[in-house]
């Protein structure tokens, strides 16, 4: 493998764990900032933003500075990737990916959208992820992918369950840990991912297909708005401030 | 303190594993079921797992003490005695509002009256009875002896401590019991829908394969992708449970079933019963 110095667009939590899953493979990361920098020496771009706007300005601004040979990876999250890459002058060379728990997941679900034609670039954009370490399961272009999109839908209904009261959050984690073998509760797994990210997804999926389905649960909402993202952040679901008993729950 | 008089109704897979249960943890428990097939059936099943667990070691006392205390009885007026009486017969709510309506007159007032349900309201099944607020759901998952969680469910009625009196009992026995308000699939069954149907939607629209889906989702840490787990538990079942949760809803579109779901269960193809469902199994 050969290590690729990789310009990263995005900031967050998720964004760490992509630079740091990269670094641990020898790769220099160089991180976007809104200051006119010359980003032409990378050889590789990965994008992580989860606004629409600002992903859509970001990538248009390194598309300037680098050559149109150089590979983009854009998060298949919350939008088709067919339409982040339409974004661009040149979107023959972006493909998708999911960043959720990069570091240890030993699959790696990636997407070839309509426009990256040639197959040559798709085994390039794939041998990337491979030469890292990563199985790769190549899913069709949608929103959410697979597990972004089956997780943020059991929070979702774990969500919509506590906000009616049916349980305490405690007991709905035990619940689902206990009763169904999940390797975590899902509230508590929605404030490790973050429920910034879970809502995204979700709105993701509602915009793009359209079901009223995918709409995000009120609770999620509110919590979303008070900027409880989980642990990230300090609350979520759960407390992890020092102050409290480590235990308080917000339901 | 002296342990609690269990009284089990219906004594089979859920109904005899839950005297187990019981029995194992020191209690004295009647087993009632119409059938005489059923009790023999049913103390036959208790006695070879007992067995089995003695042999691994698992057992703190010799199998003949545990069996003991387990008494097979064929009519409900034997279980008068009994402080907690946990129905676990089918799951018909003629069938269940039938028993309780009997239990409600033959045990003593302070008894508590628990129905094992993973579908029916118990503000419907104790809507039969004269103290309603006395009636509380236990929801064991299958294999009981096995499974560690119990969802107590608090009917619209239902007192508060009544709801704490099992949680303490559950918990007494081993059990790691929620309390839940009584809402349709209760939290497993509910919270478990999208795992299955998320996982049918991307299948069914072509985002990935079956064989995809499952191999993504263990690399994130679960035991089973969703259609190995469907094809363990039944097509039908699973099925079965999604249709009753959606219909519950009012037809709620988060709980829609699936056009897969049904395709399979009309093909016959209904999991590793029947040698294959969303994958082949070599029978047996």
């Amino acid at each position: 493998m050969t290590a690729s110095k990789i310009l990263l667009l995005g900031e967050g939590p998720q964004s760490e764990e992509v630079a740091h899953w990269l670094t641990d493979r020898g790769d220099e990361v160089v991180r976007f900032s809104e200051t006119l920098e010359n980003y032409s020496s990378a050889d590789v771009v990965i994008e992580v933003i989860r606004d629409s706007t600002l992903r859509q300005l970001a990538l248009a601004h390194v598309e300037t500075m680098i050559s149109e040979q150089i590979p983009i990876f854009v998060s298949g999250l919350t939008a088709y990737v067919a339409e982040v890459a339409s974004w661009l002058k040149y979107p023959q060379r972006v493909s998708g990916f999911q960043p959720w728990l990069l570091t240890s997941m030993d699959v790696l679900e990636v997407i070839r959208p309509l426009q990256m034609e040639q197959e040559e670039q798709w085994l390039r954009a794939t041998l990337f992820w491979q030469e890292r370490g990563k199985q790769v399961e190549q899913v069709d272009d949608c929103p959410g992918m697979v597990f972004p999109r089956i997780l943020a839908m059991v929070v979702n209904e774990a969500s919509f369950a506590l906000g009616e009261g049916v349980a305490s959050a405690k007991d709905i984690d035990i619940a689902m840990k206990h009763g169904t073998n999940y390797p975590f509760g899902p509230l508590e797994w929605a404030d490790r991912i973050g429920l910034d990210e879970i809502i995204s997804v979700l709105q993701g999926m509602h915009v793009h297909l359209g079901e009223d389905a995918y709409r995000p649960a009120p609770l999620l909402q509110k919590l979303t708005y008070a900027k409880r993202f989980g642990q990230s952040s300090g609350r979520g679901f759960y407390s992890y401030l020092a102050q409290t008993d480590g235990q308080g729950a917000a339901h | 303190m002296e342990k609690a008089i269990i009284a089990v109704v219906g004594g089979g897979t859920m109904g005899n594993g839950i005297a187990e249960v019981f029995a194992v943890a020191g209690h004295s428990v009647y087993l009632y079921d119409v059938a005489l097939e059923i009790r023999e059936k049913a103390l036959f099943d208790i006695t070879d797992r007992l067995r089995r667990k003695s042999g691994r070691g698992k057992l703190s006392e010799p199998v003949e003490v545990i069996l003991q205390r387990i008494r097979t009885v064929d009519t409900l007026d034997e279980l008068h005695q009994a402080e907690l009486v946990i129905e676990a017969v089918v799951e018909r709510m003629d069938v269940k509002q039938q028993i309780f309506s009997v239990l409600d007159q033959i045990c003593s007032q302070t008894a508590i009256l628990a129905t094992n349900t993973s579908s029916l309201s118990i503000t419907e099944t104790a809507s039969v009875t004269k103290h309603p607020e006395r009636v509380v759901g236990m929801h064991f998952f299958n294999p009981a002896p096995v499974m560690r969680l119990v969802e107590v469910v608090a009917g619209q009625f239902t007192e508060a401590f009544v709801v704490e009196k099992v949680v303490q009992i559950a918990s007494e026995v081993g059990k790691l019991a929620i309390r839940v308000t009584d809402t349709p699939g209760f939290v497993v069954n509910r919270v478990a829908r999208p795992f299955y149907l998320e996982a049918l939607r991307i299948a069914g629209s072509q985002v990935a394969s079956v064989q995809a889906i499952d191999r993504i989702i263990k690399s994130t840490g679960f035991k089973m992708g969703p259609f190995e787990l469907q094809d363990l538990i039944g097509i039908d079942v699973n099925y079965a449970v999604t249709a009753s949760v959606y219909e519950s809803y009012f037809q709620e579109s988060r709980f829609r079933p699936h056009g897969l779901q049904r395709s399979m269960v009309q093909s016959g193809n209904i999991g590793k019963k029947t040698g294959r469902g969303y994958y082949s199994y070599d029978r047996q």
